[in-house]
Formats: structure tokens, sequence, C-alpha cells
């Protein structure tokens, strides 16, 4: 008796693996630090390696009047730097984009 | 800061004090209404307050709509003839015709009440009085009998060996636990103490490595427990900011993600935190506490000097 059918494969294993491959554990990390005296960093990790990374952050630069820079880092990949706290601001730029869904932000700090 | 300022995390949909530190606001905040796992015990029905009025009047309300459903009938008859059945919209006629008749077909049955109700229109309270009959009424209506229980007869008994097996929820007493509001004092310019960290792990039954690590990972900064207990962080933060921040650690790591109870334990399991709970016995797996990217934000020529 064969039990082919009864193996258990997914046929969407691979499409999941790269995209998870991507950005670590799937999701995109928005968190806030604090620098000297009041100022604030966001920072954004987890973006997929798929994105131009540089032009995201230009995009921003000139949406929320703000600093950015793209930082590569060995670990986790290119992150994004803003200054002051834009998390509300890339939070709701990355959805409205379409690059983010929404469950895939997971929004750091105080 | 202040000293009555509490925090509950409990059940209750209360209506969350000002001061207070509400873990149902943070819960609800977070989820927004598309929390589906909590939805039977976040319905209304379960939460019941202090007062033991309250389930009557939960059943009281759905009564009242069934009624009101009637009522509305009389008053609507004309604009929306189709939706009430044929079988009750006869009575009313007749009820129109002659009063007397319909009386003394229909006194046995339920339907004499809801005549009532659409002969002389109450003033709530009324209605909810005699609701509150009708319960007791429709109870032990069906012992002796063979016909089929309705859904609020069913509803009814449920709730009631419901609140006979867990007399704590009633009172709705259970799962709540008083915490105080994080004490955050500024020190200088440059660092924040925060004064009852000690305490409020022992509150939360946590290890204070754990807090301390999810804190500083969330606020993206460093900082430690110094002599006295308290822990001592860099940067300056507010209250607000570390309530919101704690928070979100109670969610995630402290009450059951099943049923919201507080009395978990976390425990570790090659790698993984697991919070298991002892109110319902459920299981799960917690994030696990990554402080993932932080950028420089020193003085680089100091960092250089150092590493040079
Ligand atoms: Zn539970």
């Amino acid at each position: 008796m064969s039990i082919q059918n009864l193996n258990t494969f997914d046929p969407f294993a691979d499409a999941i693996k790269s995209s998870e491959d991507d950005v670590q554990d799937g999701l995109v990390h928005v968190r806030i630090q604090q620098r000297n005296g009041r100022k604030t960093l966001t920072t954004v990790q987890g973006l997929s390696s798929e994105y131009d990374l540089k032009k995201i952050v230009r995009a921003c630069k000139k949406e929320f009047a703000c600093n950015g820079t793209v930082v590569e880092h060995p670990e986790y990949g290119e992150v994004l730097q803003l200054q002051g706290d834009q998390r509300e601001n890339i939070c709701q730029w990355l959805t409205k984009s379409g690059l983010v869904k929404p469950e895939q932000l997971k929004v750091h700090g105080f | 800061m202040d000293e009555d300022m509490v925090f509950d995390p409990s059940l209750k949909k209360k209506k969350k004090k000002k001061t207070g530190f509400d873990i149902d606001a943070a819960l609800a905040g977070d989820q927004g209404e598309s929390t589906s796992v909590e939805a039977p015990a976040a319905s209304g029905d379960v939460d019941l307050p202090e007062d033991d009025n309250l389930d009557l009047d939960n059943f009281g309300k759905k009564k009242k709509k069934k009624k009101k459903g009637v009522f509305n009938m009389e008053e609507l008859e004309n604009t929306m003839p189709e939706t009430p059945p044929a079988e009750e919209q006869e009575p009313q006629e007749d009820d129109v015709i002659d009063d007397l008749d319909l009386e003394i077909d229909f006194s046995k049955t339920k339907k004499k009440k809801k005549k009532k109700n659409i002969e002389e229109p109450m003033i709530e309270d009324d209605i909810k009085g005699e609701d509150q009959e009708n319960i007791e009424d429709t109870t032990g209506d069906w012992i002796g009998t063979d016909r089929d229980y309705t859904y609020d007869e069913l509803l009814e008994r449920v709730f009631d060996i419901m609140r006979e097996k867990n007399p704590s929820m009633v009172s709705g007493k259970k799962q709540k636990f008083i915490m105080r509001p994080p004490q955050v004092v500024r020190i200088g310019t440059k660092k924040t103490s925060f004064a009852n960290f000690t305490e409020i792990c022992k509150t939360l039954h946590r290890q204070p490595k754990h807090l301390l690590d999810f804190l500083l990972a969330e606020l993206g900064t460093s900082g430690s427990v110094d002599g006295n207990s308290q822990l001592i962080i860099k940067g300056r933060f507010q209250q607000k900011q570390i309530e919101n921040v704690l928070r979100r650690y109670i969610k995630e790591y402290v009450t059951c993600h099943t049923c919201r109870s507080p009395d978990t334990i976390l425990q570790k399991d090659t790698r993984l935190f697991f919070l298991q709970c002892e109110t319902c016995g459920s299981r799960c797996s917690v994030a696990s506490i990554k402080s993932g990217f932080q950028a420089v934000t020193g003085k680089r020529a100091a960092i250089r000097a150092k590493t040079a």
C-alpha cells in the first residue's frame, strides 16, 4: 500500500522560508533610543533586503522632515535610522506603502 | 507618586480610573476589538462586578431586548409587517378588538406578560422587575413537563451552575491583585531611578533579571539594580513611560494568554520561555527578550578611544 499521500509535503515551504530568512523572525522591529538630552532616535530593523533601503530612507527623510541613514549591521542586516521619535510616522508609512503588513510591525519603547 | 494608585489586572471591564494602572486598558488598547480568544470572557456576561444584581440585570437586558422586539412590532406594525411571525401578530390584532377575550385565551401562556407590556408601556424599572420575576418563574418551569427548554432557560441554567461552582467569579474579586505604580524619579540629568523595581518584581512573581532585561531592551538603554534595590536606568524616563513598558511586560509575560489570570509561572525550557497558567492550565510559549539593534548614540570619539 502506498502511503505517498500521507507525506507531509508543504508546497509553500520554500516560499515561506525565503521570506523569513530576509527578516529574521519575520517581524519589523521599530525601536526608540534616547540620545543626549531630549533627543531621540528611531531604528527600524528587519526590513526585507529586497527593498532598497536607501530609497526608503530618502522618502522618509522628506516625508517626516527629519534626517536619517541606513546602517549595515553584521547580525541584523541593514537598519534604518531616523532622527526623533518617528515610530508612528514610520509605521504608518510602511503599511500605507504596502512594504510591511501591520501584523509584521513590532513597536518597542515607552 | 500617588499612594492610592492601584494596579488592577482583573477581568473586569470596569471603566478605568484615571489614576489607576489598569491592565485591561493596556490589553484593550493593544489588541483592539479583534481579540477573539477572550471574547466570551469579555462579553459582559461573565464579567460580574461586585453587586450581585448585575447578573440578573444582564439577563434582564437580554429578555428585555426580546420583549422590545415585540413592543416594536406593535409600534412598527405598518412599517415592517413581515418580520414578526404570524402567530404572534394575531393576538395583537385581537388585542385591539377585544381585550377580555385575549386575557382568557392566553392566560396560561407567557403571552400574557407580553400583552401586558404592549398594553401599558412601563417604565424601565418595572419591566426589569417583571423580568426578574419572570426568571424566577422560568427556572423551575420545565420540571415535571416534557416540553422543550427555551434558550433563555438554558442560558439561565448554565449561568446558575457557573455561579454556583465559582462563587469568587460572582464577587468579581478573583484574579485581582493590586500593584503599586512604578516610582520613577530622575537622578541628575541623565539617569532615572525606578525605586520600587524589586517590589514590583515580587508582586509579579518574576525574576528581577527577566524584567530588567525586558525593560532595558524595550527602552533601548542600559541600567542596573543598585544597593538599595532600586533600578538605575540610563536616560530620562517618566513614570508614564515606564508604566507603558510594564503593561506590555505584564501582558506578554505575566497574565495568561488564554484566560488572563495573573496566577502563572514562567518556565524556561530549552531556550524558550513558557507561560504556565495555574488557573486554566494553559501553557504557551512567550517571545524571548531580544534587545535587537542598538544604534551608536554616545560620543563616537570616546568610543573610538576606548576600543583603540
Ligand atoms: Zn489561564
